[in-house]
């Protein structure tokens, strides 16, 4: 894993005519490449947070911001919107606010039509991102006529064709349907896998990026409360049960058996993990 | 048990010319509390639809407690039915949280007299009581979907449908909605819910229902449902995470009935560990 | 539900004429339905507007939702001007008997006032037809860069194209709030009249601009991080061209517009 490409510094943040905190004495580093996972109930502060990575907090958004966000140490406060977007590139939960164009085609090519870059360059990418996110063959099909997961999708391709170092990802499949889920998580696993994308999520479908996710950043109140590899993070279940946050199903198999079957075993955070910790376990004992 | 609902092989398509239910029946019973899972474009929703009598089936037809409600304006319906959209928002348009309750109750032609008992009982029971006053749109998402489940209650139907009650809401927002309907389900109620979390629905239903492209694909319990992966898997659907850890274990740790939760799993392991030793 | 806005992809001669030389011709056709007051042109505009249309790829049904949603203006608009425009074969004896004063004897139901109320609703019919046949064949985005192209700033074009873009957004929208009162037992959208359709307006109104700056919120987000606007200059993918075909176009609806006028006087 290579540098510090996000760093945020004592962020704070709160909204006009209201003098409560939504981000307080918000810090975290992310390195080039981690995946992090954002947790946290509604309110908490989750898309605040995703707002400041890409400027849109405190440039589009009137309210009072203290502390700084770097992105590639570049300040989001004194860089343009522009710059910002040709480093961290956002999509957001509600896939249909997202496309305002006719064709998928111009949909992806949107972005980089705004970056002014030359017409054939525009053509190569918008290529590749298609096939990156498997919705090859489209690009002359209206994006109202996708399905709810192809759309979001779509949005999810013409931010990859900013080529954004840092993706940001606010909750963007909860309006999904099971299958459009999964496909989703696959390309984002993709990402990471192939192009070493830096993966800021914030999510409620936690079993099921578990297995991709880095470190698990923890909000409350727009207060990060823990933020670390999965296995520390949920094996503290009385600070999560406190701010009402499930464990995913395995850490809390894996906690049920610790705490009261009192068996000596390591945590597992995927299905795979589980299975053959528990098969061991069977195994071993019925050597005796 | 008496049928509130009897589904008699309808069939709808939609003006473009998708065929969207193909030849479905469906008997529900008072008091169930029923799932129904399916990928979009399956046929839950048009199905839903077609109940309140917002779709009008090309064929077959829908008694509701015996009664063919084909002649009847849905405004009608809703008096029977009680159906939440999925997104709250697209139906809240009142200053205060009272008179958005109202709105139901003066629709049925209610003295205002009359409606405060109504709509006090109704917040208590999504636990929003002495917030009459509120406006609804600075309420949050979880109270928001909530105020509007208040004002269905309100107007006291046997049937409850939710379409999607859970999308967008956080863990403990989808769990107290879900708590709501067990609650008016042990009332005596009927409860359809719609919704992709197979693990709430796994948790909270009885009985499930599967759809693939417009037909029921599977019906049973929720145990029978989700003890053949092999065949949800067709319709996009995977069981909880914890009853396919359950299923692949089946050689190690026999069951006779289907892995729900954790804590099911969790007590066959260590009671199996316990007995070897 | 398809709308009188969407794109129709196609191949068609109408999808590869340069989106300039459609605008003229739209507002060309447009001013002729203005200009002309006999059966004889309309009827031609009409007739070669429902062959632009089979053209298009935009299905000829669509006009009968378009009489669905007219006819209450239609039967009114020929009302009034059979009973009020002067003529002189008349249909019907007066309506007000003679005895009434000031108003008796009048309200003649003549052939000429019909035939008048048919030829007006021909042409509102008319006018409805003309627009959809340069948005099922032209993308939102070649308009933009036609506009652009004409003199008009990138900005405003842009704007202009996306409000089009989201009438279906805000017309489905629309369908499904009246669907969500209804299902709170209001009567109103189904059985009510007119006037008190009007005053429960705010019902469906106020979740409706609600959602819409929601919504637009969001889509500013999704803009900027798509760094709209950045540059003075920006690249267009489409291109748009003055072609040979297009030349022909032109002339061939020159000489239309000469054989509308010539009926037309």
């Amino acid at each position: 894993m290579g540098y510090e490409i996000v760093k945020l510094e004592s962020v704070c943040y709160s909204y006009p005519r209201n003098k409560d905190h939504v981000l307080y004495n918000i810090n975290l580093s992310v390195k080039k490449g981690e995946f992090i996972v954002i947790i946290g109930e509604n309110g908490s502060g989750k898309t605040t947070l995703c707002k400041c990575l890409n400027g849109i907090i405190p440039h589009s958004e009137r309210g009072r911001f203290r502390g700084r966000v770097l992105i590639d140490s570049m300040d989001t406060r004194s860089a343009y919107l522009s710059e910002i977007a040709k480093k961290v590139g956002i999509v957001l939960e509600d896939p249909e606010s997202q496309l305002f164009t006719t064709t998928v085609f111009n949909e992806v090519a949107f972005g980089p039509e705004n970056l002014n870059l030359p017409v054939e360059e525009i053509k190569a990418t918008v290529k590749w991102v298609l096939e990156a996110v498997g919705l090859k063959g489209l690009e002359n099909r209206s994006p109202a006529t996708l399905s709810g997961g192809q759309k979001q999708r779509l949005a999810l391709a013409s931010v990859l064709a900013m080529k954004p170092a840092v993706m940001v990802l606010d909750e963007p499949t909860s309006q999904l349907d099971p299958l459009g889920t999964e496909e989703f998580f696959s390309i984002i696993e993709e990402l990471k896998g192939r192009f070493g994308m830096t993966i800021i999520m914030a999510t409620h479908k936690t079993d099921e990026v578990l297995p991709l996710a880095d470190r698990i950043c923890v909000l409350h109140r727009g207060r990060i409360l823990a933020c670390d590899k999965p296995e520390i993070v949920f094996s503290t279940v009385d600070l999560l049960e406190k701010i009402k946050i499930p464990v995913p199903t395995c850490f809390s198999l894996s906690n049920y058996l610790k705490d009261k079957g009192g068996l000596n075993i390591n945590s597992f955070a995927t299905p795979e993990e589980a299975e053959e910790e528990i098969r061991v376990l069977l195994n071993h004992q019925e050597k005796y | 048990m008496r049928e509130i609902i009897k589904i008699d092989s309808i069939s709808y398509s939609y003006p473009e010319g998708v065929q969207a239910l193909k030849d479905v029946s469906l008997s529900v019973n008072e008091g169930e509390f029923l799932g129904i899972i399916g990928q979009n474009g399956a046929g839950k929703s048009t199905l839903l639809k077609c109940i309140v009598g917002l779709l009008k089936p090309q064929k077959g037809r829908i008694l509701l407690k015996g009664e063919d409600l084909d002649d009847f304006p849905v405004s009608r319906v809703a008096l029977k039915v009680g159906f939440v959209l999925q997104n709250p928002d697209l139906q809240l348009f009142s200053m205060t949280v009272r008179d958005e309750i109202a709105f139901g109750l003066s629709n049925m032609g209610f003295e205002r007299e009359q409606m405060e008992t109504r709509i006090k009982e109704a917040l208590e029971m999504v636990g929003l009581s002495g917030r009459e006053e509120e406006y609804p749109l600075t309420l949050s998402r979880g109270e928001r979907a909530r105020v509007v489940i208040a004002s269905v209650i309100a107007m006291n139907p046997d049937i409850m449908i939710l379409d999607e009650p859970t999308s967008g809401q956080d863990y403990s927002g989808s769990i107290q909605i879900m708590e709501i309907a067990d609650k008016l389900c042990r009332d005596g109620r009927t409860i359809l819910v719609v919704s992709h979390n197979m693990s709430l629905i796994a948790e909270y239903c009885r009985r499930v229902v599967v759809f693939r492209s417009g037909k029921i694909f599977l019906d049973g319990s929720v145990g029978e449902v989700f003890s053949r992966p092999d065949e949800l898997i067709k319709t996009g659907i995977k069981p909880p995470q914890i009853t396919r850890l359950g299923n692949a274990l089946r050689d190690v740790l026999p069951s006779a009935e289907t892995i729900l939760r954790v804590e099911q799993l969790g007590d066959l392991i260590i009671e199996k560990v316990n007995r070897r030793r | 539900m398809a709308l009188p806005t969407s794109y129709i992809p196609r191949d068609s001669i109408i999808h590869k004429l340069d989106p300039r030389i459609k605008l003229v011709i739209i507002v060309c056709i447009t001013l002729l339905v203005f200009i002309t007051t006999k059966f004889l042109p309309i009827g031609i505009l009409f007739f070669s507007l429902l062959v632009l249309w089979k053209i298009s790829g935009i299905p000829l049904k669509r006009i009968l939702s378009y009489l669905r949603v007219l006819v209450f203006l239609f039967l009114l608009l020929i009302i009034m001007q059979a009973v009020f425009y002067p003529g002189e074969k008349v249909l019907l004896e007066p309506l007000i008997p003679e005895a009434v004063p000031l108003v008796g004897g009048k309200g003649n139901i003549t052939l000429e006032g019909v035939l008048f109320g048919l030829l007006l609703c021909l042409r509102v019919l008319t006018l409805m037809c003309i627009f959809p046949v340069l948005l099922a064949t032209t993308t939102l985005e070649k308009i933009t860069l036609a506009m652009v192209k004409l003199g008009l700033p990138y900005r405003v074009a842009f704007t202009a194209t996306t409000a089009i873009n989201q009438l279906p957004v805000l017309q489905s929208e629309a369908g499904v709030i009246m669907d969500a009162q209804k299902l709170r037992g209001f009567m109103v959208f189904e059985t009510g009249r007119f006037l008190s359709k009007i005053k429960a307006l705010h019902v469906l109104v106020v979740p409706l601009v609600m959602g819409s700056m929601r919504r637009a919120s969001m889509m500013g987000i999704a803009m900027d991080s798509r760094a709209f606007g950045a540059f003075k200059k920006r690249t267009f993918v489409d291109e748009i061209n003055i072609e040979r075909r297009d030349r022909i176009a032109l002339a061939v609806f020159s000489l239309f517009t000469g054989v509308i006028l010539f009926f037309s006087f």
